[in-house]
């Protein structure tokens, strides 16, 4: 199947889901075999990779379960793209936990990013009602032309925002005067806001705020999104949602985190249905599946914490199956997201990756 | 706090022998003491048994009398110093005075890693507190030096898993007159300023260590597999924790032995020591894991090998990409192929890796130049990493000499 073909299935996948309709099991193994067939035969680092793994266009896994999946971590090895990466319409570069080395996401066709994210967007995240004003405490499109997740803002924005997106974030600080005052402007107009930040961001901004807060127009939303890779320090998942709902006057259950990579081109956001439990479970759109595995790539049944390994039918111009270092559980529609491990460092004077990381700024 | 009056007024000869006597009862595997800090060392670290056995080995195995009369002998001159004024040539006469109080924290160390200095702090007479982890394996040897010398034990005080902000360690901390503190930056910086200002600070930082294997030393097989060995057991015994695991071995090209071979040579040495010292998990913990997966990758597509078998929980990986730091991993071992030691030299920098040791398989001036230069503190053969000489000084510091005060008679 050629690239165009592919990207047609896609299309069509995305434009059935918004229409209603969902992608049955058979069609997302059917689409995903044939993107593996296609990209081991499109891309010599993956082909080599899954021949390792035992697999090879005469060999083909059995299903979808089955096909190989890179480690995020490849995207800094090796260059993942069936096509030539000079004609990419879109470069995103991870931004990673080593200063030295990134990878590399390279997109053949802007158009399957934008209209992927949108589909995802609007039914997970898209507060209902009138049009949101976008207030974006991630990197600016314009500064960090590379960052996916500025990109997927500002495109979300000028997709379903009321006005031109906005991008308050300098460096690792907030412009809270800047977003103070169109917070206010916009809700003396009785707009909604749409506040999407990553958690690091907003645990600068809450600090930021001290006790004051920014509030916000009924039927407003709040996007937390994973800000915390290559950073040493944490934050409470559920301090930092009660903090920002405070600070925004929005519901605890309208602070919605999506989850999503640079390796990856769809996300994950939290399911409607888990936003008031203490749990939260992610769910993404049809095309995009995930499943939990143990070290050595083994599925594990629900409830077992392993490795999220991903399948994503939009990733056709890299690769369609990642295994990322995230951990998480399998649950009833979706998976529940541990976030990396970082509990079991070197033990007595030994020196570990965090150390090294504090030690080097 | 303990009660260093009786201590003083015993000779250091009598002091440094109740400690190896102590000790000496402590290297009998059946010693019930032992058996039962086994045990509770066990839970508490989750290490196998013949690994907790290993430790305690040649931690006792250490601390004899012949190795602590060296030590002080070589820092101080003599024992006697301990005592009173000796005469010191071309020197006024000198007593090495106990300095005072001795704090120490080992809260996040190994294995007994407070003992040591525990040991030659109460040589110098000082009164000590450990701030003992959970197992308490400081609190039961005091009992044993207790049994020995009633005044040794009296004046060693044992905290047992005492919390940072409790008031008694408080107390001992800030009336230390010197403290011996093992931990990462953080802890070293709360410690440092809980102490009292005029204190002598004597911090054990984290580290790792590095091995470099010459080309001479791959001449043979059988010498080639006979470094591999050493470094096997350097790596894996504490299964790479402590800052004498290694974790970074540079392979030099141009031997009969080629880079690939050694690495092969080392993932069986490691399949070996795996059963002599089994890992505390079965798994490779999730970050090991993740980093074996992107080896795995780059394997594949002929950038490096990756030698490691589904099950085991150990791996070796060769020539990772050298603009990321090592993996400082558990049971995982990185080897680098290079051209000469100045390659080790500029990865240290690079990484501004802190090195605690550097192991080598032959004496080379240029390594030994190399090692030096990349700030590690000791160079040991591999193999030996693990086993430090109590005669020797510990972390580029003496072992005596922080706990003494000398007293000048002109």
């Amino acid at each position: 199947m050629t690239a165009a073909a592919l990207d047609e299935r896609i299309l069509g996948a995305v434009a059935a889901w918004r229409a209603g309709e969902d992608l049955p099991d058979a069609a997302f193994d059917a689409l995903a075999l044939a993107l593996f067939a296609y990209q081991i035969g499109a891309n010599d680092p993956y082909r080599r990779f899954a021949a390792a793994a035992g697999f090879s266009p005469q060999r083909m896994p059995a299903h979808w379960g089955r096909i190989p999946a890179v480690p995020s971590s490849a995207f800094k090895d090796a260059t993942l793209a069936t096509f030539d990466p000079a004609q990419a319409e879109l470069t995103f570069r991870t931004s990673g936990t080593t200063a030295e080395r990134t990878g590399v996401h390279y997109m053949a066709r802007a158009a399957i990013y934008d209209e992927v994210l949108c589909a995802g967007f609007e039914r997970f995240m898209l507060p209902p009602g009138q049009p949101a004003a976008f207030f974006n405490l991630v990197p600016d499109p314009a500064q960090n032309p590379h960052s996916s997740l500025g990109y997927m803002m500002r495109r979300a924005g000028e997709r379903f925002g009321a006005g031109p997106p906005r991008f308050y974030l300098r460096g690792d600080r907030v412009d809270v005067e800047a977003l103070a005052r169109d917070i206010a402007a916009a809700t003396a107009r009785g707009t909604p806001a749409m506040v999407a930040g990553t958690a690091f961001a907003f645990a600068a901004l809450l600090e930021d705020l001290g006790g004051s807060t920014l509030p916000c127009a009924p039927g407003s939303r709040v996007m937390e999104t994973g800000g915390f890779k290559g950073r040493t320090r944490a934050v409470g998942r559920a301090d930092l949602y009660a903090g920002l709902a405070r600070a925004f006057a929005v519901p605890e259950c309208d602070v919605v985190a999506e989850y999503g990579m640079t390796e990856l081109t769809s996300q994950y956001y939290d399911a409607a249905a888990s936003r008031t439990a203490a749990t939260r479970v992610k769910t993404g759109p049809p095309w995009l599946r995930c499943t939990v595995v143990d070290g050595d790539g083994r599925e594990l049944p629900a409830g077992e914490t392993g490795f999220l390994r991903h399948v994503d039918l939009a990733n056709r111009s890299s690769v369609v199956a990642i295994v990322t270092e995230d951990r998480g559980y399998a649950v009833a529609g979706g998976f529940v997201l541990l976030g990396r491990d970082e509990t079991a460092p070197l033990r007595g004077c030994s020196l570990d990756q965090e150390d090294l990381l504090v030690r080097r700024g | 706090m303990a009660d260093p009056a009786g201590l003083r007024a015993l000779p250091a000869r009598a002091i440094v022998a109740a400690l190896a006597d102590a000790a000496d009862r402590w290297r009998d595997a059946d010693f019930p003491p032992r058996v039962r800090a086994t045990a509770r060392i066990r839970e508490r670290t989750g290490y196998t048994e013949p690994v907790v056995d290993a430790a305690l080995d040649r931690l006792f195995g250490a601390l004899t009398s012949a190795a602590l009369t060296n030590a002080i002998c070589g820092e101080l001159g003599s024992v006697d110093a301990l005592d009173g004024f000796v005469a010191r040539p071309g020197r006024a006469d000198g007593y090495a005075a106990p300095v005072g109080r001795v704090a120490i924290v080992a809260s996040d160390t190994t294995i007994g890693v407070a003992l040591v200095p525990a040991a030659f702090a109460l040589c110098a007479k000082c009164d000590v507190a450990v701030r003992d982890r959970g197992d308490a394996l400081c609190a039961a040897f005091a009992e044993t030096l207790a049994e020995e010398r009633r005044e040794c034990g009296a004046a060693l005080a044992t905290h047992v898993a005492a919390a940072h902000d409790d008031a008694a360690w408080l107390a001992e901390l800030r009336a230390a007159d010197a403290v011996v503190a093992f931990g990462g930056d953080p802890a070293l910086r709360a410690l440092r300023a809980a102490a009292a200002p005029q204190a002598r600070f004597i911090a054990y930082g984290h580290r790792t260590s590095a091995g470099y294997v010459a080309r001479e030393a791959l001449a043979t097989q059988d010498g080639a597999r006979a470094v591999a060995r050493g470094a096997a057991v350097d790596a894996l015994l504490y299964d790479g924790d402590g800052c004498l695991s290694l974790h970074t071995i540079f392979v030099e090209r141009g031997g009969e032995i080629g880079v690939a071979r050694f690495a092969q040579m080392l993932s069986h040495a490691l399949d070996e020591a795996a059963v002599e010292f089994p890992a505390a998990f079965a798994l490779p913990p999730p970050r090991a894991a993740s980093y074996r997966a992107g080896a795995a990758f780059r394997a594949a597509v002929g950038d490096g090998a990756l030698f490691a078998s589904t099950g085991r929980p150990h791996v070796a990986v060769l020539d990772p990409p050298r603009d990321e730091p090592p993996p400082l991993l558990p049971r995982t071992v990185a080897l680098y192929g290079v051209d000469g030691p100045a390659e080790m030299l500029a990865f240290v920098r690079a990484h501004a890796l802190p090195l605690e040791a550097v192991a080598v398989a032959v004496d080379r001036a240029d390594v030994e130049r190399a090692a030096i230069e990349s700030g590690a503190v000791k160079l040991a053969p591999f193999g030996s990493l693990q086993t430090p000489r109590l005669e020797d000084e510990h972390g580029g510091i003496g072992r005596i000499a922080p706990f003494v005060k000398w007293i000048v008679r002109s």
